[in-house]
């Protein structure tokens, strides 16, 4: 059996086994040692490298980012920091038409800046939005839209647990990767901003306004969110800053590893000591951080074992060739595979897309001349895949941040937060043009850093 | 009908343990957290004499793989292992519960096969137990020496032990779960996260 003929079977079953619902580590892992064993014709290699893998695979210190990193997050859920961000915002907004669907952005771009994860941040800004967005008699699916798409800021905004993985995945520097999605995720909340204010300029019956605040109170209640501001500030200043004061040329205070202990660590204090968390909080915080560190790991190790299988049958490098060779633009194989990801987008979810897909992907864009460094293509290419499997999260039928949503609003009928979050989408699909458009925009602040 | 009740029980006794067990890996990992604040604030203060712990890499490496193991069991009990939803709405409700259930049992399968293997992985690097006992574990002869990390020279047995219960547990857990699901009426789908 020739490599490539072993491969399009091996992926047959793979979607074989995910449409039967198998769970995608386990359909990934289980073709993956049965693919290797077709190839290489034993099972012996397979087996002994097995008694080693999941071990050393989990052993590692780039990956501990991800379970201190969720453990931030879900530690921060319990801190009372969302209702703080946003009632500063909606002080600040709430009087304008449409104001408080404006707060919700603006709190889900804040919380994200202190949580990796999308759902996280969906359903944690969503227990303080949605209430004051229903109390005030906003549009059933503008609010649930809008607190499904401004979850999806809270991988979008670094830290991002997605990006990690990407940035391990295809080697690159996870430093520069959250830089590079710092202007994306700005525009993000910007053009979620400018479709609350169009989506109540058109159906003004929305929303209604609050009382205008003084602004001593405004300035007040944005005080109190100084402690995300900090920890953000902390983390990412670490990360990024100069901290040998222009001595020895650049140098970063920790590594990202490290930055993600001190964030959790901070956080941990800023909860226990000001935020109310207690032993009982503290141990939920920890509960959920393991259902989601274990299922992202056991996805890492699935993953390993199917790419290996593919590796064996030396498909990535000769569809890179051969795509290259066709001799396509660059521009039309970015946006194909763009495309792509939105369709798998309705079914999956990012992780595993990304997992599944940028082993194969990665080197046909990096045979690819958009003529760029080969680096900057790296980040860009990572940034464009993160926003497009983001909106996966906001798609049906399979759009998890939905179904959050969707559970603490049981009243509101599911299709009418599918009709809500389409403005979003549209606001989604111009930002993904624009980054297309404009690599410099993603570029910028990592060539900014240096 | 009898053995479901044994197997509820025992599923509870299992669910216990395993929230037991992840518990004990949220503090492997605010260990992880706390060593490595302290090896930062003591390389930044290198100029005054301290620096950073030794060994602070491998500790976090360990601790999170032993997290990690202690996570799975309790994984398995809220089921948040993802899944694609490609066929939901188009095939009857009692064929998605029994796919679901066969997916479980693929699962399972999976599970079981890295407990085997971890097993094994495990007595390649136990040097104890006489050469019967080793035998009846499962485990070849002893090692010619005995595995540590580079600098702190721990032992990688004890690692890979833990890690090991933690996968059994995982296993454990997701068979008592089949014969659970087996039952009509169990839920079969938990909501990622």
């Amino acid at each position: 059996m020739t490599g490539l003929a072993a491969a399009g079977m091996g992926l047959a079953a793979l979607v074989l086994l995910l449409a039967l619902r198998v769970p995608i580590a386990a359909a990934m892992g289980v073709v993956g040692f049965c693919g290797t064993w077709a190839v290489i014709g034993t099972p012996a290699a397979g087996l002994s490298q097995l008694k080693t893998l999941s071990f050393d695979s989990f052993a590692s210190h780039s990956l501990s980012i991800i379970p201190l990193f969720l453990l931030m997050g879900q530690v921060a859920t319990r801190s009372g920091i969302s209702a703080a961000l946003y009632q500063a915002a909606a002080d600040w907004v709430g009087h304008r038409r449409g104001g408080l669907a404006m707060a919700t952005v603006a709190a889900s771009a804040g919380f994200g800046a202190i949580c990796g994860s999308s759902l996280a941040t969906a359903s944690t800004v969503g227990q303080v939005a949605l209430p004051e967005m229903r109390a005030r008699g906003y549009d059933e699916g503008l609010s649930t839209g809008v607190l499904a798409a401004g979850g999806t800021l809270g991988i979008l905004i670094p830290p991002s647990i997605v990006l990690v993985i990407y940035a391990i995945l295809t080697e690159q520097n996870i430093v520069k990767m959250f830089a590079a999605a710092f202007i994306p995720g700005l525009l993000a909340a910007l053009g979620y901003l400018i479709a609350v204010a169009l989506i109540v300029r058109v159906r003004p019956k929305a929303a209604e306004r609050s009382a205008r605040l003084p602004i001593a109170a405004r300035w007040r209640s944005l005080g109190r969110v100084w402690p995300a501001a900090a920890i953000f500030g902390l983390v990412m200043g670490g990360m990024i800053g100069d901290w040998d004061w222009g001595r020895t040329g650049t140098q970063a205070l920790f590594t990202p590893t490290e930055g993600a202990a001190v964030g959790a660590l901070a956080m941990l204090a800023y909860g226990v000591g000001v935020g109310g968390l207690r032993l009982r909080g503290l141990g939920d915080a920890i509960l959920e951080t393991a259902s989601a560190t274990g299922f992202i790991f056991l996805i890492l190790l699935g993953a390993q074992m199917f790419n290996t299988f593919l590796a064996y049958t030396q498909t990535p490098q000769a569809l890179a060739a051969w795509v290259s060779a066709q001799d396509f633009a660059p521009m039309v194989v970015l946006v194909g595979m763009l495309l792509l990801y939105l369709c798998l987008g309705c079914v999956m979810d990012s992780l595993s897309m990304i997992l599944l897909t940028v082993p194969v992907f990665f080197p046909i864009i990096a045979e690819l001349d958009f003529g760029m460094a080969p680096q900057d293509i790296a980040i860009w290419f990572g940034i464009l895949v993160l926003i497009v499997v983001e909106v996966g999260l906001i798609t049906p039928p399979v759009g998890l941040n939905l179904f959050i949503i969707n559970r603490l609003a049981p009243d509101v009928p599911i299709r009418a937060t599918y009709l809500g979050v389409l403005p979003f989408l549209a606001a989604d699909m111009v930002r993904v043009a624009l980054l297309l458009a404009l690599p410099g925009l993603t570029l910028w602040a990592v060539h900014w850093i240096g | 009908m009898a053995d479901l009740a044994i197997t509820r029980s025992a599923l509870a006794f299992a669910q216990s343990l395993a929230r037991l067990l992840a518990l004990f890996g949220g503090v492997v990992v605010l260990c992880m957290g706390i060593v490595t604040c302290l090896s930062v604030t003591g390389r930044a203060l290198s100029g005054i004499g301290l620096g950073p712990i030794t060994g602070d890499f491998e500790l976090v490496e360990l601790g999170c793989a032993v997290a990690v193991f202690s996570f799975l069991p309790w994984c398995q009990v809220t089921r948040a292992h993802m899944r694609v939803d490609l066929i939901g709405p188009l095939v009857p409700e009692s064929l998605y519960r029994w796919l679901g259930w066969l997916g479980d049992l693929v699962l399972t399968a999976f599970l079981a096969l890295l407990l085997w293997r971890l097993w094994l992985g495990f007595g390649e690097r136990f040097p104890y137990g006489t050469a019967p006992v080793r035998e009846l574990l499962g485990f070849g002869p002893p090692p010619f020496y005995t595995e540590t990390t580079y600098e702190l020279q721990l032992p990688m047995w004890i690692a890979y032990g833990i890690s090991a219960l933690g996968m059994a547990l995982a296993v454990l857990v997701s068979v008592i779960m089949l014969f659970q699901s087996a039952r009509p009426g169990a839920r079969q789908t938990g909501a990622p996260l």
